[in-house]
Formats: structure tokens, sequence, C-alpha cells
């Protein structure tokens, strides 16, 4: 019956194929972290440690283990222990076990190291902070790269010869050697803008006028970090598509028959625009578990960071919720991708309604 | 398409602009933080604070890092300046440790007596909260009773050697929490009794300088809303207008800085500081990613002073950032970095071995390669040659047995006498080192959390030192994380760490304990938190019972002449058997401050306070004593 739904049928198909990979993602995200030979009560103790006595140690140890069920518990919350005395490990399988419950419930747990602190309003504070760095850059760096790369390519001359080459250099730095030579320069040299923080040391944020041209004044050195890569690399890729569409049959066509010229450059526009579109869709996917040296050197406390410390650490539940929320947004930016493919590109719909209708 | 997409994307975009100017909004103060119980003077007032101003704030940095999570002073994994100890804005000790003479300087309490049972001590009659009620002898039998029935409380460890606190002029039963007043005259005195089969002076004082004494109006309080729950009452964030005896309140904190605002109702002003205020309104803690970025905030005057590791620290005086000292060492050392030794395997359970070892190290190149040149000469021995531990250190007795000398041939020689020697090759480079009987002998990896890098060049030197003599040895750079199990079951040749890094009164009897208490000795692959390399296990047939007399009788002497003479015997017996290898000195803190807002920071050469952060033990009293700069 779904056969009369192509479009219907090919989305449940995906979305099978991304619950799939979910599942699969989120199971490495759990063991992966636990296979290290490292443990977080082991950097708990060794803050919480150097006063006591050897008793006093072991029993602060058992404490720890029992909180963050790292222990096997009898059924009246004492710890087991093997012949030696020694406090019994609970399983990997009932730990996973848990954690599948307890994400299904929506609760990601609370953090070893930041006890009590939860995972969620770890991962609430640290996301404005990289959707602020990462969203706008971006977005505008898509828009205006795209702009250009377009004209470039419509243009040819001078302008071309100029801001590809310089386009090409731009996009292969990495950004976070770039943001380092912005500091050096724009921070500390000339000190024309603060070389790291995210507003005034003096302010509250609040939502003053103060405040928004303060944070603004400090935005801009990471902006361009990453920005000037971004339109880089989507004027690059713009252009190539556009010189592409200028020698199609369409276009050469549309020219003998004499349509307007602004007419053929929408059309050529709009298919060039369609891996570009995709390659948006995947950065803003990707964006949440990126830009952590951005993060780094301009003292962002983004998700990146919140990951790196939580890896730092073995604190399982953080880089599960971190993990996770990757996952989940990679997943959804692909599918969103696959499905938005199929309504944008004629090509694709074709397939679709004659591939599963024949 | 694009006209049609762009207006909307831009619209987008401003947006999320409007996001980025909320990122750093989950700020605790202003809508979080409501007026305390019963809170008096300005809190109202300052919550309204949206800026400030920059001459009225003294800004610090490298206590805490990351985000804070807790304001909870018994969360001791998570609570975050300057709820933490030692940190004492807020919550406040009952003494201060002077750093300069060893002595106990009053605080909230103000003398104590030292006698057979145990120590009195005697409390301020005008020492008050902030709420302005009058902090008593219940506040602190209580702060203690915390660790007694609850043995996860980071104030459980002193128990081992208390047998109870009592309040002393006790005017009958303490009311239960919250009380609706207290009038005078209240309890002031509290005595601490030794537990005599644990007796222990020492450890007493470190906590009266360390533990930080709690309300017990609030906490008792919280206590009983959290239904008698310990780990309920430690998982409270306490970040609502917490309730200290200290000079400042906390104002508002966010991911990037806690900012503490001045109590001027604080009862020290008068007892302790001749009516005067602390000269910055605010106190303000940024938190910064890197030891790089709190170089540049000093440097730009963003940052009035910091802890942090800054190689070259000299270069800066010309952005008017100074260390401690004018000149080398820059800063005065107070700890002892080393390498602890595994002696159950057969190399390392060798005295003459462990001895070749030490002569070996080009102690000259780890000072100038690997910590910037920022030590003192090493001496032998594990005691302090300045500061306060000085009078318990000989140079005669150093000169005599201590083997942490660079000697090259001595090395050789001790190897050679030990029955080791290396097999070099034709261009001098070290193949192997045969024992005894012609046999390879196990390369010794020298292990160091990776990424550590001043550990790291420390380690490099020591490579290369012991590859001349010819003790065939690498560097084993693990994962922090996985350093962390490794240390505690002993699973190493050779591991770097710091033993009882803190200034106590305890010092320097409390590294001598860390690196040589044998109770409870564990097995390698079991764990145990100190003495990491399993030294003087009382069934191994080189146990030198002498040790543990002596680190037992110390915290019992009274007397200065015997604790002298004592710790003369404990040091050489140490630099005898050398059971771990010192290797360089290092501060508490990297203290160095910018004069570009504030001046009158205290330094080598005018010492009115420590070298620490102003907050930070004795480091408190220099919010006092600070002036604007003219410039």
């Amino acid at each position: 019956m779904l056969h009369r739904y192509p479009r219907l049928h090919h989305g449940l198909n995906r979305l099978g194929w991304y619950f799939l990979t979910f599942v699969v993602a989120i199971t490495i995200n759990f063991f992966l972290p636990r296979m290290g030979p490292s443990s977080p009560v082991d950097i708990l103790m060794s803050k919480a440690s150097s006063t006591m006595d050897s008793a006093a140690a072991r029993n602060k140890e058992e404490t720890y283990l029992k909180e963050f069920g790292l222990a096997k518990l009898a059924d009246d919350g004492s710890i087991l222990r093997d012949q030696e005395g020694k406090p019994l490990k609970a399983s990997l399988l009932s730990q996973f076990f848990n954690y599948l419950l307890m994400s299904a419930r929506g609760d990601l747990g609370s953090s070893i190291i930041q006890h009590p602190k939860k995972v969620s309003e770890i991962i609430a504070t640290a996301i404005p902070w990289t959707l602020a760095l990462q969203v706008p850059t971006v977005m505008i760096g898509w828009i205006v790269g795209n702009l250009l790369g377009a004209l470039a390519a419509y243009k040819r001359g001078v302008f071309d010869r100029v801001f590809y080459p310089l386009s090409l250099l731009i996009s292969a730095i990495p950004p976070f050697c770039f943001g380092i030579i912005l500091i050096y320069i724009f921070g500390i040299t000339l000190r024309w803008f603060p070389a790291m923080g995210g507003y005034d040391d003096g302010l509250m944020p609040t939502l003053s006028w103060n405040f928004v041209v303060s944070a603004s004044y400090y935005y801009f050195l990471p902006f361009m970090s990453i920005f000037l890569i971004v339109l880089g690399g989507q004027a690059i890729g713009m252009r190539s598509m556009c010189i592409y569409e200028l020698g199609t049959d369409y276009v050469k066509y549309a020219k003998q028959l004499g349509i307007k010229e602004s007419k053929i450059l929408m059309y050529m526009f709009r298919n060039a625009m369609l891996p570009q579109l995709t390659g948006l869709a995947l950065a803003l996917g990707t964006m949440v578990g990126g830009a952590l040296l951005t993060e780094m050197i301009f003292s962002y406390p983004g998700i990146g960071m919140a990951m790196l410390t939580a890896i730092q650490s073995s604190d399982y539940p953080v880089i599960q919720g971190c993990t996770l929320l990757i996952t989940v947004c990679v997943l959804v930016a692909n599918f969103s991708v696959d499905i938005l493919i199929g309504f944008l590109d004629p090509r694709i719909k074709v397939q679709q309604t004659s591939g599963k209708g024949a | 398409m694009l006209g049609y997409l762009s207006p909307c994307l831009t619209k987008q975009s401003s947006v999320f602009l409007l996001v980025l100017a909320l990122g750093g909004c989950r700020c605790g103060g202003n809508d979080q933080i409501k007026k305390g119980q019963g809170s008096s003077d300005s809190a109202t007032s300052s919550s309204q604070t949206k800026e400030l101003p920059r001459q009225e704030s003294l800004y610090i940095g490298g206590i805490q890092w990351g985000e804070p999570t807790s304001f909870n002073p018994l969360n001791d994994s998570a609570a975050a300046w300057p709820c933490r100890t030692p940190n004492k804005l807020i919550y406040e000790t009952l003494f201060e440790f002077d750093t300069f003479t060893g002595k106990l300087e009053p605080l909230l309490a103000k003398s104590y007596q030292l006698t057979e049972d145990g120590i009195e001590v005697t409390l301020q009659e005008t020492a008050t909260w902030n709420d302005g009620r009058p902090v008593t002898a219940w506040d602190v039998k209580y702060t203690y009773d915390i660790g007694r029935t609850n043995k996860s409380a980071p104030i459980s460890a002193v128990w081992d050697y208390l047998d109870d606190v009592k309040v002393v002029d006790a005017t009958g039963q303490a009311p239960e929490p919250p009380e609706a007043s207290i009038v005078a005259p209240y309890p002031l005195k509290v005595m601490f009794v030794f537990k005599q089969t644990n007796k222990n002076a020492l450890r007493i004082l470190t906590s009266i300088q360390q533990d930080l004494i709690l309300p017990r109006h609030v906490f008792g309080a919280a206590f009983n809303a959290a239904g008698g729950d310990f780990q309920k009452l430690v998982s409270l964030k306490m970040d609502n207008n917490p309730v200290g005896s200290g000079p400042y309140k906390l104002h508002s904190y966010s991911a990037e800085k806690i900012v503490t605002e001045r109590h001027d109702g604080y009862w020290g002003n008068k007892v302790l500081y001749q009516d005067t205020k602390p000269v910055p309104k605010y106190v303000v803690h940024q938190m910064y990613n890197s030891n790089d970025q709190y170089s540049v905030a000093l440097q730009q005057g963003r940052l009035d002073i910091a802890s942090a590791f800054i190689p070259r620290i000299w270069l800066k005086e010309k952005e008017n950032v100074f260390p401690w000292l004018k000149k080398p060492p820059y800063y005065e050392g107070s700890s002892i970095p080393m390498l602890f030794i595994n002696v159950k395997k057969p190399s390392l359970g060798d005295v003459k071995f462990r001895r070749a070892m030490a002569h070996a190290i080009n102690y000259a190149d780890i000072r100038e390669l690997a910590v910037s040149g920022y030590s003192q000469d090493l001496k032998s021995g594990a005691i302090m040659p300045s500061g306060v531990e000085s009078k318990y250190y000989s140079a005669e007795d150093a000169a005599q047995v201590g083997a942490s000398v660079y000697d090259p041939t001595k090395a050789k020689d001790l190897l050679k006498a030990a029955g080791y020697q290396g097999v070099f090759d034709a261009k001098g480079g070290l193949v192997e080192t045969r024992d005894k009987n012609g046999n390879k002998m196990p390369t010794l990896e020298i292990t160091s959390p990776a990424g550590w890098t001043d550990w790291e060049s420390i380690v490099k030197v020591v490579v290369k030192s012991f590859r001349d003599v010819g003790i065939d040895a690498r560097e084993r750079f693990v994962d922090a994380n996985l350093f962390w199990s490794i240390q505690p079951k002993g699973e190493f040749d050779l591991l770097m760490w710091t033993p009882a890094s803190e200034t106590s009164p305890a010092q320097p009897w409390d590294r001598f304990e860390f690196m040589l208490g044998n109770q409870g000795i564990a097995p390698i692959g079991q764990k145990m938190w100190r003495n990491y390399g399993r030294f003087n296990d009382p069934k191994d047939p080189n146990y030198v019972k002498r040790f543990d007399e002596l680190l037992v009788e110390i915290p019992k002497l009274t007397d200065e002449a015997q604790r002298v003479t004592a710790y003369r015997e404990l040091n050489k017996l140490f630099m005898e058997q050398q059971p771990t290898l010192p290797l360089v000195y290092r501060p508490e803190q990297f203290y160095q401050y910018s004069t570009a807002v504030w001046t009158q920071f205290p330094n080598g050469e005018n010492p009115y306070a420590p070298a620490f952060i102003p907050g930070y033990r004795g480091g408190t009293k220099t919010l006092w004593r600070l002036k604007l700069s003219a410039k």
C-alpha cells in the first residue's frame, strides 16, 4: 500500500535505517568511554584522599562507587564484596540497561566529577555558546560565500583571478590556526579587539544596550575566524558549480532562445544550489560537536570544552550526554537532507516515483 | 531563489546574534540570588548592580578552573571558589597559618591552648555570620560533628585522631536549628579531645586552619529539610546568598566568572584590621581555558593577580606583570615534586641503586630547562631548606649523607657496587644495563601524566641523566586518567608526584608521612593513596623500624628542640635510604600580579602577606592594603 505513496515509503525506509544507526551509535557511546582502563572514581579519590589514612580512603572510595552505581549492591543496599573484602563492580551490561532506561525517560543522569550537577544542565549551559559561535558564522558565511562564488563564476576577469586563489588559501587554513593568527595580530599586537572571553569582564549578562555592544565587540574575532573560512569554502564550491552550469546545454539553449539573462541566472543558480544546500544542512548538523579548538582559544565555555573536560576525567555520563546530542544532531541533519533533496531535486523525485512504482 | 531566501536568513541570524548576547546569561546572580533570611544591609541594592566599575573590582584567576557547579563547602569534589578551602572570603576557618612564622594567627578563634588531652580553642566574642547571628562554639561543634557521623564528609578524616569535640563553657544544650535568636552569653570555647590511641596534634592543628566553619542554623535547617539525608545535603548548591562569616558575599556567577561583593558589616574589620574595610568592593574570579589566556589577561590589565604557570616571567615586567621575587628563582618553593620508587622491583629495592640514581640526576638542568628557573638549588633530603621548615634542615647532615648531588662518577661507582653496569655502543649511547649475573635489567619506566608539560620536561632530563651513567630508563607518559589508576595501585617503576603539597602546620611531617607511611600497606595491584612505592613494608627484609617510630613520635612532641632533633634524624635516615628522588622545588601558587589598576601587592620586598592570591589562606590580608594605581 505504501507503494502508492513513494515519498512516504522513501521517508519511512530512511527513518528505519536512521533508527538502526542511532541504536548502534548510542551503544558505542556507552561502551567506548568505559573500555579504557581509567575510572572517574580514581580521579575523585586523587583529589579527596590527601589527608586520609588508608581505612578512611577506602571508605570514601566505596561511598563514591555506590553513589555512581559502579558497585554491585545487595538487596538491602549494602555493597557486595569478594573474598578479600574488595567491593564487586557492577556489570557493564546492567549499567547499560540502566542507561537505556534512563535515556528513554529523557534523564541523562548527573555528572560524576561535577557531582551533583545534571548532565542536561551542563549541556544547557554550554549549548548557547556553541550555537552563538557557530550558527551565525556558518549561515552568513554560507550566504555570502555562495553569492560571491556565483559572482566570480559569472564575472570572471580580475575579480575571479584575485578572489579564487584567496578563497582557496583561506579555506585551507584550519579555523583554530586562523583564530590564533587573528588573536595575535588584532588581540595582542594591535589590541583592537579583545583576545578572549564573551563580553566585558565588568558586565553582568543582561539585555542592556551596553551588554549587547560589548558582546558584539568581543564576538568579532571568533566570528571572523570561522566566517572567512566557511566563506572561502562555499565560494569555491559555488564557483565551480556555476561554471559547470554555464556550459550546460540548457543554458546554451536558453541563451539561443533569447531568454533574459537574469532569468537564465536564476535557473542556473537553482541548479548549482543543490549540493550547497546539502552542505549547509550537514554543516549545521555537525556544528554541535564542531568548534572545540575555536572554543578553547577564545575561552568560550561551549559544548566542545564541556566534552573535553569530561573526556579528560572519564566523566561517563557527561561524555554520553554530549555524544548523544551530537549523534542526534548529525542524524537529524542527514535525515532532513535526505528528505529535502527528494523534494528539491527533480531527478531524485523521478527516480523515487519510477523506481518504486514499476 | 536567493532573493527569497536571504532576508529570511538574515532575520534568523539576527535572532542568533541575540542568542549570543544571552550566551553567558545563565547568571546565578541577578535573578537567582535572593535575599538571604534575615540578611541585613546591602544585599538588595547590590543585586541590582549590572556593571562592576573597574576601579572598585579586583580581578583574580587560576584557582577555579571550569564552570562552577556548587557553592556547598561540604561537596569536596565540586565546591567552587570561594566556598572551597583554603579560600576564606565567604566561609572562614578558626585560624590562619602564617607561612612566614609557622604560627597560627587568629581568625574566627582568637587563641588556643595545646594540652596533653587536646586543643582548647577560644572563639572571638564579636564574630558574626553575614546574617547578623553570632558565631558560637555550637557552630564549631556542629561543623565537626558532621564528619563524625558521615564518613563521606570532607571533615571526617580528622576524626581518626579525635575522640570528641566538646563545647566547654556550655550553657545548656544548643537549641534546635533554626533557632529564633541566640542571646549572650553563648559558649565560645571548644575542646578538641585527642584520640589517645592515635594521638596527633599536627593533624588537629592542620584541621583548625583548613576546615571551614559552617553556620549551624543554616546547615542544620537544611539537613532537617533534607530529611536527615547527608548525600541530599551535599547535593544542595548553596548558591543562594550563602551565610558565611567572611569579608565577602557571593554576588553572582556564570560559566565565565564568579563575583563576590564586600560585606560591609564584616566582624573582622574591627577586630583584625583596625576598623578598616577591604579596598575592592568586588573580588571577581575569571575562568579561562589555559595558562596562556591568564598570561595575556594579566599583561592586558584585565586580570590583577593570578596563579598560573607562565614561562620566562621576567620578560613580562615591561607589561607591568611581576612575580613574587624580582630575581631568580622568582617564586619561593614550598613543596617537592619527586619520583616515587617502586621498591618491590629488584634493582629499585637496593639502596645503593637508589642512591646511584640520586647522584645521576642533573638537577641544574631540571631547574633551568624544565621549570624556567623557578626553583632554588635542590638540597638533599625531604625538608625545605628555606622558609618555615628550614629550622629542621641541617646543611651539615646533607653534606655528610645526602645523595641528591649531581655527580655522574659517583653514580657509576655506586651502580657498580650494586652489581649493575651500563653497556654502551661505539658512539657512547646506552644499549642496556646488565646486573651482576650478566642479565639484561628490564628498562626502567618513569611514569608521568601526558600533557603536564613541565613534568614531561623534568622526566626527559632525568631519563637523559640516567642513561648517561648507564641506567636503562625511558619516559612513560600516560593519559592523566590512567595515571590516577596506576598511582594508587603501584603499577610503575618510577612515578612523578608531589607529596602533601600544601603548606600547613603539619609540614614537613605530613610530607614524610605521605612518602613513608606504611599503615595498611597494600600489595602492588591493590590501592593505597600514599607511599605509592610501598617503601618500608614491615614484611620486607630491609624494613627500618626507626622510620615508623619517628613518624609516630614527631606529632606528639611539644618541645621545639626535641622536634628539631627528631626531624634531623628522620631526614638523615631519609637521605641514607633514599626512598624517593626529590627533583625540584615548587611554590604552592605561581603568584604574579599586574600593577595596571591596583598596586601595593605583597611581594618578596614587602612581604606583609604570603605569596597567595587574595582570599586564598593568608592572602586575604592583601585586600585591606591595596591601593589604586596612579597610572
